[in-house]
Order: C-alpha cells, then structure tokens, then sequence
C-alpha cells in the first residue's frame, strides 16, 4: 500500500511517543454509550482524519483529546502524559466560526486573544498578529469586525487563533463543513500548509470522505453506536498535494471505493 | 418622495402641530388658562431661564436624576455580573428577583418616606432602587447567556475567571447593559419627578405641580417643556454612548 | 400546563423557600430586638392586615378605583395609539413625516402631564384617565407601528403576488401577521397603565391603590401600606402572567409558541 514516497511512515505505532493516545477508551454521556473500546495512536507530526457517519461520536473524540469530556473507562494520553484537562499545546478549530469568534473583538482582537491567554506582553502582541494574520491570508484586514468578514476569512482567524497558541496538537471539527466548494479547496491546501510549517500534529473531523484522503496521512473510520474504531486506512499519496492532481491519482480513486464501501456497510 | 422633501414635510407637520395649537387658543376655543398659546410659553420659559431660577431648578432635577442613575447603573451592573456569572446565585435569587420586580418603583417612595422621612439622601436612594431594575436584569441576562461555544474556547485557551468576566462577559453583556441603562434613565427622571412632587424638593418636579395648584399655565407648560428637552436629551445621549460602547452591532457588512 | 412547565416549577422551587426565609429572618429578628419604626411592620402584622382589608373589602373598592381609571384610560390612548400606529407602519411615507414630531413629543415623562391634567379636570378618576390615556398612547403608537413594520416581507410578496388589491393585503396578510405582536403590546401597555395609575395615585390623586398607600405610610400605618404594596406586586404578577396565558392560548397554535 505504500509504495509511494510519503512524508511519515505510516507504521506510527511504531513511535516510542505517541502525540496523541486512545487506550480502551468509553464514555457514557447521559446514560448512554457515545464510544467504547477506542484503542489507536497518532504518531508525532501525522495528520490523521476521522470519518465516520453522524453519531459515531467524532466530535467526542475531539473533546477527549482536549479534556473537555473525560472519559468514563480507559485513557486518553497527549505526547506520553495523560489528559486531564485543556491545555495550551492543544488547539481546537470549530466548525460554526461564526460562533467560536468574539463578535466584539476584531479580526486582530481574536486572535490576540491566544496570546494574552498566553501572556504575551502587549507590546509583542501587534507584530505577531501581524504575521499570523498574513499567514492565513488576511493581511489588511486586522481590523475588521466577524461580521465583517465571509465565512472563509471568519474560518481563518479562527485558524490564526489557534497558530497563535503554537500547538503541539490541532484538532479541527469539521472546519470546511459550512463553506461552499471553491472556498473550502482552497483552505484545504492552505490547512496542509500551513500545518507541515508548524509541524503539528493534526486529528481532523470531517464527513467528506474525499476531503480526508486528500488531507490525511491515515484516515481513521467509525461506525456508530457505539462509536468505535472500524477501520484505519494509510494514504500513500505524494506530497505536496494537487487538488486535480492527487484527486485524479488512482491510488486516490482506489481509497475511496474502500472507504466509500466501508461507509456504506456499516451505515 | 425624496429624502430631502420628507424630512422637510416633517418639520412642516410638526409646525403645523404648533400652528394649530397657536390657532385654537388666539382664537379663544380654549380659555388660556387650560393651554395657554405657544408663544406666550415659550417666552416665559425663555425670560424663566434667563432671568428666574428655571434653569437651576432644571439642573437640580438633572443632578438628582444622574446621581441616582449612576448608582442603579453601577449597582445594577455589579450585582448583575456577579448573578449572572454564577449558575448558582442565578437559581436561588431569580424567584426573589421576580417578586420584587412587579412593585411600580414609585410606590417606594412611601416607603421611603415612612422610613427615613423627608431626607435627600432618601429620595436619591429611591431613585437608584427603583431604577436598578432596568439594568439588574439584563445585565444578569448577558453575563449568563455567553454561547457555550464561547465557553470552550475559554476554557481551551486556560481563560480565567476574572479575565473570563472582563473579556467574555462584559462584552457579552454590554449592549443589553446599554440598552438597560437607556430604560433606566428614563425610570431616573420619572421617579426623580414623582419624588419632588411628593417631598417638594426643589426641583421641576415640585415646580409644575405648584404651577398647576396656582393656576400659572404658562410655568406648568413651560416645565413640561423642559423636562421633555430632558428626556430627550438623554435619548440622544444615551444612542451616542451605545454606539460607541458597542462598534461591532454597527459593523454588519 | 405542560409536563415542562411543571417540572421548571418544581426544579425552581427551593429557591422560592429565599424570600420565605428573608421574611422569616425579618419576623424573627423585629421581635427579638423590640425595634419601634414607624416605617416597619412585622411580616405577620403585614398579613393580618392584608387579610383584614380583604375581609372588610376595602382592597377591592380601591382596586376597583384604580381598575377603573385604566379602563377608562387605556381603550382611549390605545386605541389612538393603535390607529396611528398601524397607519405608520403601513405608509413609510407618513412615518417619515411625523418622525420629528413624535422625536419631540414623545420624551415628555407621562408624570410630567400630571399637574397638566389636574389643572384641566381637578382630582379625580377624568384626571388619572387622561394621563393613562397619554402614557399608554405612545407605547402602542410605537410598538404597533414596529409590528406591523415586523411582519415578514415574503408574506406580503406572496400577496402581491396572488394580486391582491392593496386593501385586501392589508387586511388579509399585513394586520392578521401583525397581531400576535399587537396583543404584546397591548401587554405592555397595561403593565405600564397599572404603573401609571397608581404613581398619580401616589403624586396627586386621592384615590386607588396608589392613595391607600401613601395614605397609610403618611398616618403611620406602615402594616396597611406593605399590605397594599403586597397586593399590588399580586395584581401586577396575575396581569402579566394572565396575558402571556391568553397570548398563548389565541396565538400558541397558528403562530408557533412565542408568546414572549
């Protein structure tokens, strides 16, 4: 299956340190099981996606992983040490922008946010919401409102934010979900970017199965109820990525008849 | 109809009100003693602010309104941060909250009066209570309702609680403080004038209804005059500070 | 009452044992410090005297007064304020034009027109029914006027549409969209009356709740006074929630539930 050049070897588990591990992991949540027997690694630097149909409880994972939710049985590790609340290293990436944005602070205001949370000196702050600005594409408009801003540019200083955090650990819910199709490409390749720069580690929640082989290290599919853990896959696909390129590549073509099958077996 | 020509209609309607008004009582269909005409008012307001002591007697119902406005503000603001901030508070004080705001503010001026009598100090404390709850509840209102969204993000970036109240909350919070504080200076000046007329401390309060009691329509009108230039110089007041409290209701592209 | 209802007023209800307690604490403690005001009652005396007044039926010949003069007061300025507002909000040309005018008249303090009214009718139910009638005016005027402004563009599309005369889209979609938010304001409106009505009472007028308390507070009675007062926080609460009831009940299933 790898027969092409990747940047990791897909063989993380291999790893001494693990960025992120799952070990028999449940969490009952109102008297039900959102997810059971969770057990996988994510080596340090992968970017590994989650599919899954609704309420296979992708977005729990995330939570786990940040130490908003705790889990009822097992153990949730980040980079050896084990989860028991948020932390700076981890940086989450909404899905509803329009909601994880301050309305009341500008585009700038947010994401010094992450750095007076931080406690970056005021005076430090300016040049460096400057360049994370610029980073993401949005150089000159620092001072705009969310309301502002289109749906794309709002997505982007909500990325900012969290590269202003300097994470160890992105974790991004379904970040594209709620753009439309031109926008969402472009942030795609501009994520991918962005994350190699940092050298992060990504867990990345989406429903679009394309959308995670074009990402994606490995892709991690759930089934529901319980969620748990139906199938990894490796992508062996070259890097950097091409939106036509890669997506007409036949290795691509084949992951997606195995994921599309999976998908629909376990619907 | 262009903008220009509809505003130009309404100060035309408006002077046609004025018009009328002149008309009816020149031509003796009311008795000058029920509405005296437009003219004579607003000459004697005129000679009453520039030779008599109208204008003072105005400024020391505006003072009385603005000390009571600025305690129920910061009161209200203050205990509304700390109720709305804690789940807790919330659930054991809005059953409380909900009894005692029915009670019409101005029927805590008996009260006060069998209280601690006729003090100033009384009437300012009035005035602050029956004024803080335009402010108290939204401000308890936009410190609870931060969307839980808004939440995790502060709770990620390790957000603390002090730091949380003053960047999420208070911003969450301010255009309903605003808002809340425009309705209680209005509240201010009605029970700032209900108390002068009461407790007869100077003021335009006590001066109309003196008017009245007399039978000088021309001063009874003239304070009318004024205390709605009052009421509406705090409108306009009050729009200007919301606006620039709150850029971002302004900024939808 | 739904299922919901009752559970929210089961979960809320340790809380309402707070204001119990005050009064408790307060009982206790006048007692146990033997403290002699002229401005405090026992909280047992309050009740006793506010069983009294309902005994002897003096609270319901004042409320009557002071029902009274809002039902005089309020069909007046309400339905002038209904009319007009309903007019505005129709024609954005007659709304520009009277925009200044009621800029200029509107801030006048309803408390302001009450030595105006006293001077024109004396004392009296005629005087504290003129000044409701100002007060309620221009809350309906307003309130009106932004819900038939409110209603949904699309319905009207819909009307223009289907080619209906403009008469018809008038009283086919515009006001039938409108009422709900109408009733709202007529909800307001009374809460504000009652408010009203009894500040003249406490200013000038020598009749009503509004009197009976100052009265009582001014020849030392302080028990009658926060009896009265109890009443009146009683009469606002059941007005209030009766129309929020009624609003739900008229408008609960063609209007969806947003009687608030």
């Amino acid at each position: 299956m790898n027969k092409t050049s990747s940047r990791l070897a897909p063989a993380a588990e291999a790893c001494a340190q693990p960025a992120i591990a799952f070990d028999g992991v449940r969490l009952d949540f109102g008297g039900k099981c959102v997810v059971d027997g969770l057990s996988f690694t994510v080596a340090p630097g992968e970017f590994a996606c989650v599919v899954g149909p609704s309420g296979c409880g992708k977005t729990t994972l995330l939570r786990l992983v940040t130490g908003l939710l705790s889990p009822t049985r097992g153990e949730v590790r980040r980079l050896g040490v084990t989860v028991d609340g948020p932390s700076r290293d981890v940086a989450i990436v909404f899905q509803d922008y329009g909601r994880a944005l301050l309305p009341w602070r500008t585009a700038a205001g947010n994401i010094a946010l992450a750095l007076e949370a931080m406690g970056v000196p005021r005076l430090a702050r300016a040049e460096r919401v400057a360049a994370l600005l610029d980073k993401v594409g949005l150089a000159g408009h620092g001072d705009k409102y969310p309301a502002q801003l289109s749906g794309g540019m709002q997505q982007r200083v909500q990325i900012a934010r969290c590269l202003a955090q300097g994470p160890r650990v992105l974790l991004m819910d379904e970040p594209f979900g709620a753009l439309d199709a031109l926008t969402r490409q472009a942030l795609q390749d501009e994520i991918a970017r962005l994350v190699r720069d940092s050298g992060a580690t990504v867990l990345f929640v989406t429903h679009d199965l394309d959308e995670a082989i074009y990402l994606g290290d490995r892709v991690f599919a759930l089934q529901a109820n319980p969620g748990r853990l139906a199938e990894v896959i490796d992508v062996g696909l070259p890097r950097p990525r091409d939106q036509l390129r890669t997506r007409e590549h036949p290795e691509f073509l084949r992951l997606r008849h195995v994921l599309f099958d999976h998908v629909q077996k376990t619907h | 109809m262009s903008n220009w020509s509809l505003r130009a209609g309404s100060v035309l309607v408006t002077l046609s009100i004025l018009l009328l008004w002149q008309l009816v009582t020149t031509t003796g269909l009311v008795q000058p003693i029920f509405l005296p005409s437009p003219s004579s008012t607003f000459a004697n307001l005129l000679r009453g602010l520039t030779r008599g002591d109208l204008l003072a007697l105005t400024i020391s119902t505006m003072e009385r309104m603005i000390h009571g406005w600025t305690l129920a503000s910061l009161g209200g603001i203050l205990l509304g941060a700390l109720i709305g901030l804690s789940q807790r508070a919330r659930y054991w004080l809005t059953p409380t909250l909900e009894l005692l705001r029915p009670l019409p503010a101005s029927t805590l001026l008996p009260v006060g009066i069998a209280l601690f009598g006729l003090h100033p100090n009384m009437l300012l404390g009035i005035i602050a209570f029956g004024a803080i709850w335009p402010v108290l509840l939204p401000t308890i209102h936009g410190f609870s309702a931060i969307d839980p969204r808004l939440r995790e993000v502060a709770k990620n970036l390790g957000i603390g609680p002090l730091a949380f109240a003053l960047k999420f909350g208070l911003p969450n919070a301010l255009p309903d403080v605003t808002a809340g504080m425009r309705l209680s200076l209005t509240a201010c000046l009605i029970i700032t004038v209900v108390g002068e007329m009461i407790t007869a401390q100077q003021g335009l309060g006590s001066t109309i209804i003196m008017a009245a009691r007399s039978f000088r329509s021309t001063d009874l009108y003239g304070g009318i005059v004024l205390l709605g230039a009052v009421g509406a110089a705090n409108n306009a007041l009050l729009g200007l500070v919301e606006r620039a409290l709150t850029p971002w209701r302004r900024a939808r592209a | 009452m739904s299922r919901r209802h009752i559970d929210i007023v089961l979960r809320a209800l340790p809380a309402w044992l707070v204001p119990l307690a005050f009064l408790g604490i307060i009982e206790l403690a006048m007692r146990a410090s033997s403290i002699e005001s002229d401005g405090l009652a026992l909280p047992s005396q309050t009740a006793a005297a506010l069983l009294g007044l309902i005994t002897d039926g003096e609270i319901f010949l004042r409320t009557a007064e002071t029902i009274g003069a809002i039902a005089v007061g309020v069909p007046i300025g309400g339905t002038l304020g209904l009319l007009l507002g309903v007019w505005l909000g129709l024609s954005p040309t007659a709304a520009r034009l009277a925009s200044l005018s009621i800029e200029l008249f509107r801030p006048i303090p309803p408390v302001a027109v009450i030595p105006l009214m006293m001077l024109i009718y004396g004392l009296g139910i005629r005087m504290e029914a003129a000044i409701i009638a100002f007060a309620c005016f221009w809350p309906m005027l307003l309130l009106t006027r932004d819900a038939v402004l409110g209603v949904e563009p699309r319905l009207i599309e819909v009307a223009r549409i289907l080619g209906l005369p403009r008469r018809k889209q008038i009283t086919k979609i515009a006001l039938p969209a409108a009422v709900p938010r109408i009733f709202t304001a007529l909800r307001l409106t009374l809460g504000i009356a009652l408010i009203v009505a009894v500040t003249t009472e406490i200013a000038a007028n020598p009749i009503g709740i509004g009197y009976a308390i100052i009265s009582a507070g001014l020849s030392l009675r302080p028990e009658v006074m926060y009896a009265f007062l109890v009443w009146l926080a009683i009469l606002g609460w059941l007005l209030n929630e009766s129309l929020i009831a009624m609003h739900r009940r008229l408008f609960g299933a063609a209007y969806g539930d947003a009687a608030t």
